[in-house]
């Protein structure tokens, strides 16, 4: 013990790194989300009604909630309303993005209806969705497919017409079938863009699960949080709230994975 | 090819180009840079379509690239996202091997190459003159008769590109293919060719064929021939007329 406190008294270690700790992100993010936590809680008691959510309150129906069959059913309801309109929109988005990437024809005529149904707000088409699907979950699906689509087609199609010319040439040269072209050579000179039209997608198909939900009324984690708001029972609506931001937040740090696991020669320009 | 030209909207960028490559011959052809080089190796390809005459191989006319003939690009052309391996194996692959043949054969290619090592890797990970290695033993794979050569090392730095050249060299004697060797650079044409090639004018033509009388195989020491030096000195001066007068027009 004497001898560590003499090396440590020898090689003293300059100011800047002592205080080092204090200034480290990590601590900073950590301390910063303690004192808004604070915040949050001495506002609530202070001046709103008890059923207001607040942290205590949220750490005392965390296990409960998270354990509740009925929570579990809503989040996997709309979690797989979300991956499966996302698939569904990656597939046909991808497919009608190269189609307009590629075939001149085919991008001079849809390219105003994809821009317009790109721009087009979701919630507006809500009403329409629910005459044409019904009060199901049918509409939830097509609103998170409505949600992502376009996204994807969008990049899509901004991918494979920035496909260098070198690489066709290329193709050509080695006398690549047009089919071959399009798996060996567009798909993925095309899939940094894909995935950047992918991550703007899965924020929108959350979004859009959640509002359809709200507007139609089936069960799924935007009902949950719409209906324990109606209860007062904020608490338990507010951890719907922190699942679907973990989703979100998971879901880009996926992508964000895959981009460095897989995808390091597109970092470089 | 005979009475070959080539135009683009309004631009000529070469006519009346008459020209034959002997089996096992190196063509070298020579020009100023934007005098249609990589434009009369894309119509060779078939990549292209000539605007005027017929370019011919074994007989028949080239509307499309054919079977047998393979190109190294200017610009590399190698794909990012595949491996060394995958991208000297491309375009076997698309020839049609299977996979056992690819597994047997590409690490013979990526050996002659000089490669060995660096199968795995990125092309943004090797030096341009690996990659032009790596682009050269994609086209010797698919075993072509005839080789196209766009300037392939024109975009690696000088040193680089001799020892390029001198590999190029033994690469040739160790399996001799019909070579189109398209340069601007003077000492590789004479270098690489059985001939060369001078393309000049506007718009271009064969503007004189130089033969190359230096023995094989070449090497290092053929660069300290007096005759290498007199057939330089000859291209030199074919070439020079050219330039000085394109350098006037620049300044007028
Ligand atoms: N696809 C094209 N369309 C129009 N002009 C072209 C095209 N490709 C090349 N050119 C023109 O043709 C000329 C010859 O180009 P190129 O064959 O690349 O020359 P080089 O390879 O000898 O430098 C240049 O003036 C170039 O601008
Ligand atoms: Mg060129």
């Amino acid at each position: 013990m004497t001898a560590q406190t003499v090396a440590a008294a020898r090689s003293p270690v300059p100011d800047a790194e002592r205080s080092s700790w204090v200034t480290s992100p990590l601590f900073l993010k950590i301390a910063a989300g303690i004192v808004l936590l604070l915040i949050w809680e001495g506002v609530v008691r202070a001046f709103a009604p008890g059923y207001v959510a607040k942290p205590s309150g949220i750490v005392r129906v965390f296990a409960a909630v998270i354990s509740d069959r009925q929570f579990l059913s809503a989040a996997g309801q709309t979690l797989s309303a979300v991956l499966i309109g996302l698939l569904i929109s990656i597939v046909f988005g991808t497919a009608v993005g190269f189609a307009m990437g590629r075939i001149n024809v085919v991008e001079r005529g849809l390219r105003y209806y994809v821009n317009s149904l790109f721009a087009t707000p979701m919630i507006a088409i809500l009403p329409l969705v629910t005459l044409w699907f019904g009060y199901n979950a049918d509409a939830r699906l097509a609103v998170v497919v409505f949600a992502a689509f376009f996204s994807i087609s969008t990049n899509a199609c901004d991918g494979a017409r920035s496909v260098p010319l070198e690489y066709l040439e290329v193709a050509q040269s080695f006398r690549a079938r047009p089919f071959q072209t399009l798996f060996d050579i567009i798909f993925p000179s095309s899939l940094p863009y894909l995935l950047a039209g992918l991550r703007l997608a899965a924020g929108r198909a959350l979004v859009g699960a959640v509002v359809a939900e709200f507007f139609v009324s089936i069960p799924g984690l935007g009902y949950y949080i719409l209906y324990n708001s109606r209860t007062f029972k904020h608490n338990e609506a507010f951890i719907a709230v922190i699942v679907l931001v973990a989703v979100g937040v998971s879901f880009e740090a996926l992508i964000n994975w895959l981009t460095r696991r897989y995808l390091p020669w597109a970092r470089r320009d | 090819m005979s009475g070959a030209g080539k135009r683009f909207s309004k631009l000529q960028v070469f006519s009346d180009v008459e020209l034959e490559v002997g089996e096992r011959e190196v063509l070298a052809i020579i020009g100023p840079s934007g005098c249609g080089k990589t434009t009369l190796l894309r119509c060779m390809n078939g990549l292209i379509p000539l605007t005027e005459g017929e370019i011919t191989m074994e007989g028949e006319a080239i509307t499309s690239p054919r079977e047998g003939v393979a190109m190294v690009f200017q610009h590399f052309g190698l794909f990012p996202w595949k491996t060394v391996f995958n991208n000297v194996a491309y375009g076997l692959k698309l020839a049609g091997a299977t996979r056992a043949q690819i597994d047997e054969k590409i690490p013979e290619y990526i050996k002659l190459v000089g490669l060995s090592g660096f199968e795995h890797y990125y092309p943004y990970q090797i030096s341009g003159g690996m990659q032009q290695r790596c682009g050269l033993a994609r086209a010797l794979a698919v075993e072509p008769r005839v080789l196209l050569m766009d300037e392939p090392f024109g975009a690696v730095d000088a040193q680089t590109r001799e020892i390029l050249q001198f590999e190029m060299l033994r690469i040739w004697e160790s399996r001799p293919t019909t070579m189109v060797f398209v340069t601007h650079a003077i000492d590789e044409a004479v270098l690489m060719g059985d001939r060369v090639l001078v393309l000049k004018g506007r718009p271009s033509t064969v503007h004189e064929i130089v033969e190359v009388d230096l023995p094989r195989p070449r090497n290092r020491a053929t660069l300290l021939l007096p005759r290498f030096a007199e057939l330089r000195e000859h291209v030199w001066n074919t070439l020079m007329a050219d330039a000085r007068q394109a350098e006037l027009e620049v300044i007028r």
